[in-house]
């Protein structure tokens, strides 16, 4: 077991006009579960090989432990990683896989056996040790890959969206299983996925990367409850967070015919860039209001989930029904509300819900 | 080359498409339909078949029909029947073993170097290099050299008295060698030829198959701790197996119907490869019978033995090679 340790660890790929990984940093405590999330090209996955060792890293380093691995080959980092595509060795039984680590090391026969078959016991493979990798379906070798990791006990786990192979239902199922196993065999991982869903699940931080660079490394609550800028906030929640950028006047932001209640001093820190305020509100932190009360809207789509009803609305004017912005407000509601498409709504924003940021540095304002 | 072996290779790939067209069981008005369909699908492969019929099936057969009797180049028809006469004679001739003997071992001799050094220049290939492009294009110019501005290179090369060779032996302190007149030195000599042709494109064949290869199953291994040398064992030969046993096979045909470069390095055109027969191969052997010799009749005999070997060898290969995948199951 082992701590990780990124220090200002650059990556700029040869010809690229910016880093692939900008100076990032990040702190990974002993037998913690950190997932990396983000938009594709976000610098996630790059992040990742660069732990691995196969990544150049350009400037800052890497360690595991207080050991710098920065040149070190991934031979030498004790890591075990599980690829998005398993990457099995085709003409190798499930054990032969699992075991090859062990036999480069030279673990002799007995013990590569024991370990093998505890290992595969584990995951439920045991009868399938003689099989090839082609003759399993997906979550198999989804689960031969991460027996070929633990096999080793290493003292990091580097996992590269070892879900996104598998179909939904697979994935809800595995994802639980995976948080498991390792939360049992308390070895430090980290975690790659571009699906928030799998990061706030499992994660017992999140960290959000955009470009390249570190937007927030949070625990999935915090992450959720304060983004910390207008990235963080749209990229973290399903659906969305609304957000919605207004002119600063008396008593809050205005945002279409309505104006938003903003405390005073929140709202003078945040106008202090161009006067522009960005507000952000939950889908659940909404609720029906009387006519002319809080903010008009007209429902565009109603989605039933059964648990819940999601609106998916825009901003109307008071009076007339014009659409006043193109970008949807959506709405959680209770399951078979009677609201239809083509209704016209007020809502409120629920006290205390609603998240300020400065429009100009996209930065939260408290 | 022999116009049986050839025509032999051409019917073993074109005879699954005869084949294929299995008419299910249907009811008469589809299968009406079908048949007129199919009749247009017959009428546009006809051409080949017609050009296969005239240029590579008839000969084979005739061939055959002529090793059953005695005859010679100027009256082909007209031979007597001897029935199986021409196999017997050329089982129990000694020059018929010593070619075959001679194209085993040339054939070893070319084979397994060509394809070792064709795999480790793939190898070499596969790394991310300057000019890339450039070092692939260079290793397919000997195979588009021609076979006889090639052996003439060498037969210089290889000369006894003022060959490069020899030169560079005896600035080392060592003897000259008389390349032509010895049995393994001739034979090493063509052989040396041989793989010079043929390094590159087989190279190319298992660059092509070392790039279907997925990155990751490398990335895999080097995480789990194989060294270069226990990555190109662990991950690249055994993804590269079909592979090689195409380029087996491929070579060993090859090897069996040696024939340019033995006729060329001789050098003044005889047929009898070297004074003694040192390095005459089986096809070598049969040009002098039928042409040299004028003996057709025993020339079509040594080529349909050498076909059989053909069938043979390959025979053997699909066996190993499905009792291996057998095996693998």
């Amino acid at each position: 077991m082992a701590t990780v340790t990124f220090d200002q660890a650059t990556r700029i790929y040869p010809k690229a006009e910016r880093p692939a990984v900008d100076a990032l940093d990040l702190e990974i405590a002993d037998g913690e579960f950190l997932v990396l999330v983000g938009p594709s090209g976000c610098g996630k996955s790059t992040s990742l090989r660069m732990l691995a060792g196969l990544e150049e890293v350009d400037a800052g380093s890497v360690l595991i432990g207080d050991r710098d691995v920065t040149d070190r080959p991934p031979k030498d980092r004790d890591i075990a990683m599980v690829f998005q595509n398993y990457a099995l060795y085709p003409h190798m039984t499930v054990g032969e896989n699992m075991g090859f680590a062990l036999k480069l090391a030279g673990v002799d026969k007995a013990e590569r056996a024991r370990r093998v078959a505890e290992a595969a016991k584990i995951l439920d493979l045991s009868e399938y040790l003689d099989r090839r990798p082609k003759a399993l379906s997906g979550g198999q070798r989804q689960r031969v890959a991460m027996g070929r990791a633990i096999v080793r006990s290493p003292q990091v786990f580097l996992m590269d969206e070892p879900l996104s192979n598998l179909d939904a239902k697979l994935r809800v199922q595995t994802r639980t299983q995976i948080a498991a196993l390792v939360k049992r065999l308390g070895t430090t991982t980290v975690y790659v996925t571009h699906d928030q869903v799998e990061a706030m699940t499992m994660g017992d931080r999140v960290a959000v990367l955009k470009d390249g660079v570190l937007q927030q490394c949070d625990t999935p609550g915090e992450l959720y409850d304060r983004p910390a800028n207008v990235f963080v906030a749209g990229f973290i929640g399903s659906p969305a967070m609304n957000l919605v950028t207004g002119q600063a006047v008396e008593g809050g932001v205005r945002v279409g015919g309505a104006v938003l209640p903003v405390p005073r001093e929140q709202l003078a820190r945040a106008a202090a860039g161009n006067g522009q305020v960005t507000v952000g509100f939950r889908p659940e932190a909404m609720h029906l209001v009387g006519p002319g009360q809080g903010l008009p809207v007209l429902v565009n789509v109603v989605e039933q989930l059964g648990s819940d009803a999601f609106l998916y609305t825009k901003l109307a004017d008071e009076e007339t029904d014009d659409v006043l912005h193109p970008s949807d407000v959506v709405v959680r509601t209770e399951p078979r509300s009677a609201a239809a498409a083509g209704q016209k709504l007020w809502l409120g924003v629920r006290e205390g819900a609603l998240h300020v940021f400065d429009a100009s540095t996209q930065q939260r304002v408290d | 080359m022999t116009i049986a072996s050839q025509s032999s290779r051409e019917a073993q790939t074109a005879s699954p498409p005869a084949a294929a067209p299995a008419a299910p069981d249907r009811t008469p008005a589809r299968r009406r339909t079908t048949l007129t369909r199919n009749r247009w699908g017959y009428a546009y492969v006809a051409p080949f078949f017609l050009v296969f019929g005239a240029f590579s099936l008839y000969p084979f057969v005739y061939t055959a029909w002529v090793s059953l009797h005695r005859t010679s180049l100027s009256n082909i028809d007209g031979g007597t029947w001897v029935g199986l006469e021409n196999y017997r004679n050329l089982l129990t001739s000694e020059f018929f073993w010593n070619a075959a003997r001679n194209t085993l071992t040339i054939g070893i001799l070319a084979t397994v170097p060509q394809l070792c050094l064709a795999l480790g220049l793939a190898h070499l290939l596969n790394y991310k290099l300057r000019h890339r492009t450039f070092f692939r294009t260079v290793m397919l110019m000997p195979y588009a050299t021609s076979i006889a501005a090639a052996t003439l290179v060498f037969s210089q090369l290889f000369g006894r008295d003022y060959g490069l060779i020899n030169t560079a032996l005896e600035a080392v302190g060592l003897n000259r060698i008389d390349w032509e007149g010895g049995t393994w030195s001739s034979q090493v000599a063509i052989a040396v030829i041989v793989t010079w042709r043929w390094t590159g494109y087989n190279a190319l064949i298992y660059l092509a198959a070392m790039q279907s290869i997925p990155g990751e199953l490398y990335e895999a291994a080097e995480i789990d701790g194989a060294s270069r040398w226990k990555q190109f064992l662990n991950v690249t030969i055994p993804s590269l197996r079909p592979t090689i046993l195409f380029t087996v096979v491929v070579s060993t045909i090859g090897a069996v119907q040696l024939f340019g470069e033995p006729l060329l390095f001789a050098g003044n055109g005889t047929t009898s490869g070297g004074s003694s027969g040192q390095y005459q191969t089986l096809g070598l052997l049969m040009y002098q019978q039928g042409w040299s010799n004028f003996h057709i009749g025993q020339a079509a005999t040594t080529a349909w033995a050498m076909f059989m070997i053909i069938l043979v060898i390959v025979g053997l290969n699909a066996v190993i090679g499905r009792l291996r995948s057998r095996a693998d199951r």
